[in-house]
């Protein structure tokens, strides 16, 4: 049931990332990206971002939305790391959220020294539970195989980039501290010391 | 610039169950380590209860164990708490600084997600069975509720033919994570392992899973549970000639 869910919201995802593109296609006059945030509704993506690893696949992309003139962010990633590279194939549905307290700007720069968030990610697959499978007692484990919330610490850099249609491009880098990371980390810091954290790196591009 | 590229690939996870990097085959490297035979002298080994959560007590059992004189080690199960590859990495790092040879065998923890899979690159099959100074030592998985009590688990044909094939040996150990009797063992299966067990006259019969320290006699066979490492103490196991003494030993 859990999968089936999981399923039909990449289906909604997909198909809104799909409209929005045939939108951009029929729009004949070009308008400032001002009015067109204006004129777009809240659930048409405002940019789309692709990862390196991350903990949600060796790659991730998907639809993104801001708020509140960026200061408050969300993305939905599908994440793949292929069997050649993670040793078995791993499909992943992520969501993320993140606050961007602040936002310095340099020219035709822009620069988020810090952001802050959180996400869940889903793998697919029968190695992992949502609920926990009838064999066991209840409250056996403590914890979802399937279901793995993490915090992220993150920072980007942007440059306008309106030669190629787009608003903005933005390189990131995230430290992602994983659920068991930070519970092992919090029982355990002098064995765990820096390994709290994984590196993901990735692009954002804005429409 | 290769060191580098793989270190470069150390702070990237594609995913917590990655089957990617790491250490391999770490029994099979500790029974290539084993002390040269000689049956005269009497030896020592240590037995080391689930880590899970308890990293850092555990790295204070490794720290009391390579000041004493053993010559082997055998971990219990339950490596992790999440079965994940990090945790794997941890946990292998941890036991390399055991100067003796160290052996460690599969916890249900340790299976879960793609853990299986991680345990068997980082320490091997999850059956193992070697003789040592005339005592046959025989590692096994015994997590049956992870397997929906199929009856496969433990392999009782395997365990037969470990327990009863071979030489003549003055004692035979047996290592497996949860014990016999108890709710995540196969209940079809206590009755037949214990049976087995008494009739290889098996010396020891040690176990971990509950935490919780626990020695009895079924059948002529002593059964032994280590505590967790958290309650920071581990079994010390003494053998010379037919004598064989279990000591606790708190660090």
């Amino acid at each position: 049931m859990a999968r089936l869910r999981f399923v039909g919201w990449l289906v909604v995802v997909l198909g809104l990332v799909g409209g929005r593109a045939a939108r951009a296609a029929d729009a004949e006059v070009e308008t400032t990206v001002e009015t067109e945030e204006k004129a777009r509704p809240w659930y048409v993506p405002g940019h789309a971002a692709m990862q390196l690893a991350g903990s949600i696949g060796f790659t991730s992309a998907g639809p993104g939305w801001s708020f509140l003139e960026e200061a408050v962010e969300a993305e939905v990633m599908l994440g793949w790391a292929p069997r050649a590279i993670a040793g078995a194939d791993f499909v992943t549905l992520t969501l993320k959220g993140r606050w961007n307290p602040f936002r310095l700007r340099y020219g035709n720069w822009t620069f988020r020294p810090l952001s802050v968030g959180g996400m869940f990610s889903y793998t697919f697959g029968g190695d992992y539970f949502l609920s926990q499978p009838g064999r066991y007692p209840d409250g056996y484990y403590w914890f979802r195989t399937a279901l793995r919330p993490a915090l992220i610490l993150g920072a980007s850099v942007g440059h306008s980039a309106r030669t190629f249609d787009l608003d903005r491009v933005e390189a990131y880098a995230e430290l992602v501290a994983t659920d068991f990371r930070l519970v092992q980390f919090y029982h355990n810091p002098a064995t765990v010391k820096t390994g709290i954290v994984s590196l993901a790196l990735g692009a954002r591009l804005r429409f | 610039m290769l060191a580098l590229l793989v270190a470069a690939c150390g702070v990237f996870e594609f995913h917590p169950y990655e089957i990617r990097g790491g250490e391999e085959s770490l029994n099979a490297k500790a029974l290539a380590r084993l002390p040269r035979h000689d049956p005269e002298r009497p030896f020592r080994f240590a037995v080391i209860g689930d880590i899970q959560l308890f990293l850092d007590d555990s790295a204070d059992a490794v720290d009391d164990l390579a000041r004493r004189d053993v010559d082997l080690v055998v971990q219990m199960g339950d490596l992790t708490e999440y079965g994940t590859a990090q945790e794997y990495e941890w946990v292998a790092r941890l036991l390399e600084k055991i100067p003796a040879p160290t052996f460690a065998i599969v916890g249900n923890h340790d299976l879960m997600g793609k853990g299986g899979l991680l345990y068997q690159r980082t320490f091997g099959p999850t059956f193992q069975s070697f003789d040592y100074q005339g005592s046959r030592f025989v590692l096994f998985d015994s997590n049956s509720l992870e397997y929906g009590f199929s009856g496969e688990v433990p392999d009782v044909a395997r365990l037969r033919e470990a327990l009863m094939s071979g030489p003549a040996r003055r004692h035979t150990f047996t290592f497996s994570h949860v014990p016999p009797g108890h709710p995540d063992f196969d209940p079809d299966l206590t009755e037949p392992v214990e049976a087995l067990q008494a009739e290889a006259g098996v010396t020891i019969s040690f176990h971990a899973h509950t935490h919780r320290y626990a020695s009895d006699v079924r059948r002529g066979v002593r059964y032994f549970v280590a505590d967790a490492l958290e309650s920071r103490n581990y079994l010390l196991v003494t053998v010379v000639g037919d004598s064989v003494d279990v000591e606790r030993v708190y660090y």
